[in-house]
C-alpha cells in the first residue's frame, strides 16, 4: 500500500497536498483499490464554494457508487480532466495523474484536523 | 453470434405492407419535413423471425429453467393468464370508451382491487401503478398528502438498510429525507435503535416483511405500536408477499399502506423487466388519497369516479397496466383461497428445504430458519479467492439461472436464494447438489474454472468495466 | 387449482430433512392471534371454467371501428410482433441480470436503443420507461437535475393526463410548473413562450403532434428555448417522425413519448412503454436501464447493462430515478415493430396515416353543420371539427353503429365546447371513412 509522506489524509480515504494557498486533492490508494475499476468520475464546478468534510465529487465502480470528501472548505479552482474521460488514471496513479481537483484554502488552521501518512496507516 | 438488425440489412422489401385505400396525400411544408437519414434496416419477415427467435434461444427463463433469483418471486407463470389476456375484448379496447361499454374491464379492476384487500388485510386498493416502485412512490405520496390535510409537517422516512434500493429512492422522488435503519447482523431490527431515530418529523417508516434475509421480524407488532404511538404511519414492502399469503395480514399487523408486486406473488411473467404492475393498498382513513379515477359500483354499473377532491391526482395515463392485471385476476380465480394460502406454504417449505441441505455448508447470517427465501454468505468456505460472483456464473454453466448476489449488502458476499412454490423436490435436490459442488468442490480443486465461467452459455464472461468506461449504447 | 407440485411423499420427506412435522411450525414466528383463518375468496377454477367464466367477462366489453385517439391508438399490429413478444424465453425472463444468460434480451433491447436513436435523432436511448405520461415526468426530473434551475414550461396542449401525471411528480418538489397557454390557432406561439421563460428555466416542454393532433413548429419553439439557455424536450409521436421532423432535427436535448402505437395493442392503455432518447452529453444522468455492448473474454460481442451506478439499487436515494422494472416486452415489441417495416416501409406507414386523416378531414369538413376549428394548420392522423349539431347525438349515432366516435373537446378546454377530435389510422379502411361521413351527414 501506497502511503506518500507528504501528503495529509483523511478518515474517508481522501489525501491532499499543499501549495501555498492552493491544495490538490485525490484519493488514496489504499481507496483506488478497495473501490475495483473506476468506471465514471464526477467533478465539483469550477468556482464553487465548498465546505470541508461536504461530498463535492463522486467516484463510480461498475456495481457502487462512492462520495468525495473534501477535507478542507475553500474554492475549487481547477478540476483534472483527465480522470473524466480516463476514470481509470485514478486506479493506474492515484497521486499523480489521477488526482481530482485543486482547491483554494480559505481557512489553513483545518489543515491540522488531518492525518499524516502515519496516522492513515493505522486506519487502513 | 447473431448479428446485430443493421448487419442484416439489404435492399430487399419490408417485412410489413399496409393498406391504402384512398389517394396519396401526404404534402406537408418544407420546414415541418423530416430531411435526416432515417436508418431503420431493411430485413425480410423470414430472417427477422430466425433473427428474433434466435435470440430468445440466448435467454434463461423461467420457461427453460430453474431461477431462484431471490426477491423476484420467480414463479411459474400459468399459460391461461396468456391465453385470457390476448381476448379481443380486452386488447382492443380504447381507455376513452364510454363506460358502459367497458363493464367488463371495469369489473376486472373492481374485483381485483377487493380480492387484494381481502388478502392484504386493508380497505381500498388503487391498481393505477404500474411498477413496485411506482407503488412506492404513489404510497408515499399518500402518506405525505395525509400529513398536510391534518396540517403536521413530517419530512423524514425511515427505511432499514437491508431494504430494496428502491425504497429510499421512491421516498427522495417523493419529498421526504431518509433516515437509515441499521439492522443488526441477522436483518432483525432492535426496537431500541428504532425509538432513537423515531422523531416526531418521521412520517411513516417501511418495512419489508419478511425482510430481505427471509425472515419474518418478530417485533413487528411492538414496531407497529410504537410507530402509531409517535403519528408516524407504518408501509409494507410487499415483495415478499409470497411468504405469507393467507397466513398473515399486513393490514392486521398495523400497517397502513402497502404495495404488492403482481409479476412476483401473482404469476404474470417479468417479461424480461416489465411490464409489471405494482398496486397499493391503504387503511380507509387513507382513501380520499388514492389516484383518479376510482372504480366503484353504483346500482349494479361499474363507473369511473374522477371527483376525488383530496386526492394526489394522476400517477399514470389512464388506469394501470390493465393486461397485467388481468392475468394476476385469472391467477386469483384460478387458486382460490385454498390455493393462494397453499402457494405460501409450499414456498416456505420449499425455501426451508433448501436451506436445510446448505445451512451447514455455507454461512447463512440470519439462522437456521427462513419464509420463503434466505442469504447464503459464502465467504468463509469458498477458496483460492473463488467469489460469489463466480460461483454464480458457474451455475449458469449447469444450466441454471443464478440466485441473487451480492443483495443485501448487510450480508458479507451474498447469495439470495428463492425456489417459489412451484417448484418440485427433485428440482430442487439437483440443484442444490450443483451449487454445494461448486462451492466445495470446485472452488478448491478447480478454482479456475470457476473464475472462468460461465462457458457454456451463448458468451463467456462479459466485461462489465469496458462497457461502462467506454459506453457503446447503440449501433 | 394451484401450481404447486408436492405430493404427501415428498413433503413428508422435506418436513423431516427440515427436522419438523408440520408446515405449520415453519410459521412459528408469526403471531398466532394474527393468522387468517381463510380468506373470503372465492374457490379455485379449473382452466376451463376459467376460459368460459372470462369469455363471458371479455364479452361485456364491447369491440367497435375507432375514429378515436386521444393518446392510445388503433394501429395494426403485424403477425411477427405477437410471434415474438409470445416466445416464452422473453415472456418468462427477469430483468437482465446474468448478462452471460440474457443475451436474447439484452441484444434485442440494444437493438431497440439504436432503433430509438434513429427515429428521434439523438444519441442515447434508455431501455424503456413506463408509458408516455411518465417518461413525460421523468424528462422534467431529468431536466431539473441537470440544470440546477428550477422552472418548467409545459404546454397547455400536453395530453391532459400527462400534465396530470408531471404535476403528481413534481407534488413535493420545489420546481415551479408554468402552463403555456394556447394560441388562437390550437398551436403554441413564440409570444407566449418568450413571455413565461427567463434564467431559471430548466426545460421547455412541447407535445407535436399536440393533443389537438396539430404538428407544433418546433424549430421555432425550440431556438427560443435556447436563447434561455433552457433544456427543450420534445413529447413526440414515434409514428409521426417517417413523415416530420426529429427531434434532433430541431436541436431538442430530451425527446419521450409514448410508445405504444410501436406494436402494442391499446388494451385500456396498457401495458405500453415508454421511450427516452437524449444528447450523448447527458447520458450518465439518465434516468433507467440501459444496455451497452461489450466484449467477453474471447472479446466475442455481447451485452450487459451498463451506466448502473446511476441507479437505484446502488445509488440509493441519490439514483437518478426510483425506476426498477420498466417495460420491456412492450419495448421488444416496438424493436420488432420499427425493424419489420423498415425505412421505406415505416414512411409509407406515416404517410398513409396522413393520407387518410386526410380524406376523411375533407369530407367531414364539407358537410354541413361541421367545418375546420384551426385553418393552415398541418395535422398527422388527428384533427379538430367544429360542429353546430349535437355533440351528444353524434356518439350516441355512431355508437348504434358500431363506431366509437370523436372526443369529445369540452371537457379538455371550453373555447372548444363544439369541437370533436377525430383520429384516423391505417386501420380504418374508406369504406369505415365513408359510413361515418354518411352517418354524420344524417345527423
Amino acid at each position: 500500500m501506497n502511503i506518500p509522506q507528504n501528503l495529509k489524509y483523511t478518515k474517508t480515504h481522501e489525501w491532499i497536498r499543499v501549495e501555498d494557498n492552493k491544495a490538490i486533492v485525490g484519493i488514496t490508494d489504499f481507496a483506488q483499490h478497495e473501490i475495483t475499476d473506476i468506471v465514471h468520475v464526477e467533478l465539483p464546478e469550477i468556482g464553487r464554494t465548498v465546505k470541508k468534510d461536504s461530498p463535492v465529487a463522486v467516484i463510480e465502480s461498475v456495481k457502487s457508487a462512492f462520495d468525495i470528501y473534501v477535507p478542507v472548505s475553500g474554492k475549487v479552482i481547477a478540476i483534472n480532466d483527465n480522470v473524466l474521460s480516463n476514470p481509470e488514471l485514478v486506479n493506474q496513479s492515484p497521486y499523480e495523474q489521477g488526482y481530482l481537483f485543486t482547491i483554494e484554502l480559505s481557512d489553513k488552521t483545518e489543515l491540522n484536523s488531518l492525518l499524516n501518512a502515519q496516522a492513515y496507516q493505522t486506519i487502513v | 453470434m447473431e448479428k446485430l438488425l443493421n448487419e442484416m440489412s439489404s435492399e430487399c422489401k419490408p417485412a410489413y405492407s399496409v393498406n391504402l385505400d384512398v389517394e396519396y396525400d401526404y404534402q406537408i411544408s418544407e420546414n415541418l419535413k423530416r430531411n435526416s437519414y432515417l436508418g431503420l434496416p431493411n430485413i425480410a419477415e423470414s430472417d427477422l423471425l430466425r433473427h428474433f427467435i434466435n435470440l430468445s434461444r440466448q435467454n434463461y427463463a423461467l420457461s427453460t429453467t430453474f431461477y431462484p433469483l431471490g426477491s423476484c418471486t420467480m414463479k411459474y407463470n400459468p399459460l391461461i393468464n396468456e391465453r385470457i389476456a390476448k381476448f379481443n375484448e380486452f386488447n382492443a379496447i380504447h381507455p376513452y370508451q364510454a363506460q358502459e361499454s367497458m363493464q367488463g374491464v371495469l369489473e376486472v379492476i373492481y374485483k381485483l382491487e377487493k380480492d387484494l384487500c381481502e388478502i392484504s388485510g386493508v380497505d381500498y386498493f388503487s391498481v393505477q401503478p404500474v411498477a413496485g416502485a411506482h407503488g412506492e412512490f404513489t404510497g408515499l405520496l399518500v402518506i405525505s398528502k395525509y400529513f398536510k390535510s391534518i396540517k403536521q409537517k413530517r419530512t423524514k422516512i425511515i427505511i432499514p438498510d437491508s431494504a430494496h434500493g428502491t425504497n429510499p429512492a421512491s421516498a427522495a422522488l417523493a419529498g421526504f429525507d431518509i433516515t437509515p435503519f441499521k439492522s443488526e447482523l441477522d436483518g432483525s431490527l432492535s426496537i431500541e435503535k428504532l425509538k432513537e431515530i423515531l422523531t416526531p418529523e418521521v412520517a411513516a417508516v417501511m418495512l419489508t416483511v419478511p425482510n430481505t434475509l427471509g425472515v419474518f421480524e418478530k417485533s413487528v407488532l411492538e414496531i407497529s405500536k410504537i410507530v402509531h404511538d409517535n403519528g408516524s404511519l407504518l408501509y409494507y414492502d410487499g415483495a415478499n408477499l409470497n411468504a405469507v399469503m393467507g397466513i398473515i395480514r399486513p393490514g392486521d399487523m398495523g400497517f397502513d399502506v402497502m404495495h404488492i408486486n403482481l409479476h412476483k406473488t401473482f404469476s404474470t411473467p417479468h417479461g424480461g423487466g416489465g411490464p409489471g404492475a405494482g398496486p397499493i393498498g391503504v387503511k380507509a382513513f387513507l382513501e380520499p388519497f388514492l389516484p383518479v379515477p376510482r372504480v366503484e359500483l353504483k346500482k349494479s354499473k361499474y363507473i369511473l369516479n374522477y371527483k376525488k377532491s383530496k386526492s394526489i391526482g394522476k400517477i399514470k395515463s389512464f388506469f394501470g397496466n390493465f393486461s397485467v392485471l388481468l392475468k394476476a385476476y385469472v391467477y386469483i380465480k384460478s387458486l382460490g383461497s385454498v390455493g393462494l394460502k397453499n402457494v405460501s406454504e409450499q414456498a416456505v417449505l420449499n425455501a426451508n428445504y433448501m436451506l436445510a441441505k446448505l445451512k451447514n455448508i455455507v454461512d447463512v447470517p440470519a439462522g437456521e430458519k427462513c419464509m420463503h427465501e434466505f442469504v447464503l454468505s459464502p465467504k468463509s468456505v469458498l477458496k483460492n479467492s473463488v467469489r460469489t460472483l463466480d460461483v454464480a456464473k458457474r451455475l449458469l454453466d449447469y444450466g441454471y439461472y443464478a440466485p441473487t448476489v451480492y443483495f443485501p449488502a448487510i450480508v458479507e458476499e451474498a447469495m439470495m436464494i428463492e425456489p417459489t412454490e412451484t417448484e418440485s423436490k427433485e428440482t430442487l435436490d439437483k440443484f442444490v447438489e450443483v451449487l454445494i459442488k461448486i462451492i466445495l468442490e470446485e472452488s478448491n480443486k478447480c478454482p479456475q474454472k470457476v473464475k472462468d465461467a460461465p462457458v457454456n452459455t451463448p458468451v463467456k464472461r462479459l466485461n462489465e468495466v469496458e462497457a461502462a468506461r467506454n459506453p457503446i449504447l447503440k449501433w | 387449482m394451484d401450481y404447486t407440485q408436492q405430493n404427501y411423499k415428498a413433503k413428508k420427506q422435506m418436513l423431516d430433512s427440515i427436522g419438523v412435522t408440520s408446515i405449520d411450525e415453519l410459521f412459528s414466528d408469526i403471531p398466532k392471534d394474527l393468522r387468517v383463518k381463510e380468506l373470503n375468496i372465492s374457490s379455485g377454477q379449473t382452466e376451463q371454467e376459467l376460459l368460459n367464466s372470462f369469455k363471458r367477462l371479455a364479452l361485456k366489453n364491447k369491440i367497435f371501428t375507432t375514429f378515436k385517439g386521444a393518446g392510445i391508438y388503433d394501429h395494426y399490429i403485424p403477425s411477427l410482433v405477437w410471434e415474438v413478444i409470445g416466445r416464452s424465453e422473453f415472456l418468462t425472463a427477469y430483468t437482465p441480470y446474468q448478462a452471460e444468460a440474457s443475451q436474447g434480451t439484452l441484444q434485442a433491447i440494444f437493438e431497440y436503443q439504436s432503433l430509438i436513436c434513429t427515429l428521434t435523432g439523438l444519441d442515447i436511448a434508455n431501455a424503456s420507461l413506463y408509458d408516455g405520461s411518465t417518461s413525460v415526468a421523468e424528462a422534467v426530473l431529468f431536466a431539473l437535475r441537470m440544470s440546477g434551475k428550477n422552472k418548467i414550461l409545459i404546454s397547455s396542449l400536453l395530453h391532459p393526463e400527462y400534465i396530470q401525471t408531471v404535476k403528481t411528480y413534481l407534488e413535493n418538489s420545489k420546481a415551479e410548473l408554468v402552463v403555456l397557454h394556447q394560441g388562437a390557432d390550437g398551436a403554441i406561439e413564440r409570444t407566449v413562450l418568450e413571455a413565461n421563460i427567463d434564467d431559471n428555466t430548466a426545460a421547455v416542454v412541447i407535445q407535436s403532434p399536440n393533443y389537438l393532433g396539430i404538428i407544433e413548429d418546433m424549430q421555432m419553439l425550440s431556438t427560443a428555448t435556447k436563447s434561455k439557455n433552457g433544456l427543450f424536450i420534445a413529447v413526440v409521436n414515434p409514428l409521426s417522425l417517417g413523415l416530420f421532423q426529429a427531434p434532433g432535427e430541431y436541436n431538442a436535448d430530451i425527446a419521450v413519448g409514448e410508445g405504444q402505437v410501436l406494436g402494442s395493442p391499446m388494451a385500456v392503455g396498457g401495458s405500453t412503454f415508454g421511450f427516452m432518447a437524449v444528447k450523448k452529453s447527458l447520458e450518465w444522468k439518465m434516468p433507467g436501464r440501459i444496455v451497452g455492448q461489450t466484449t467477453d473474454r474471447d472479446h466475442k460481442r455481447g451485452f450487459v447493462l451498463t451506466l448502473q451506478s446511476r441507479e437505484q439499487h446502488i445509488r440509493r436515494e441519490k439514483a437518478t430515478s426510483n425506476m426498477c422494472t420498466n417495460a420491456s416486452l412492450n419495448a421488444l415489441a416496438g424493436c420488432v415493430f420499427l425493424a419489420g417495416w423498415g425505412a421505406e416501409g415505416f414512411v409509407n406507414l406515416a404517410k398513409t396515416n396522413i393520407s387518410k386523416a386526410r380524406y376523411a378531414f375533407n369530407k367531414i369538413k364539407s358537410l354541413e353543420g361541421f367545418k375546420v376549428k384551426f385553418e393552415n394548420k398541418t395535422f398527422f392522423n388527428e384533427f379538430v371539427i367544429e360542429t353546430q349539431k349535437n355533440i351528444k347525438k353524434i356518439n350516441k349515432v355512431l355508437l348504434k353503429n358500431n363506431i366509437l366516435g370523436p372526443l369529445d373537446l369540452s371537457d379538455f378546454n371550453e373555447n372548444l365546447a363544439n369541437c370533436l377530435l377525430f383520429c384516423v389510422t391505417e386501420q380504418r379502411t374508406k369504406k369505415e371513412i365513408d359510413k361515418l361521413v354518411e352517418l354524420l351527414a344524417k345527423i
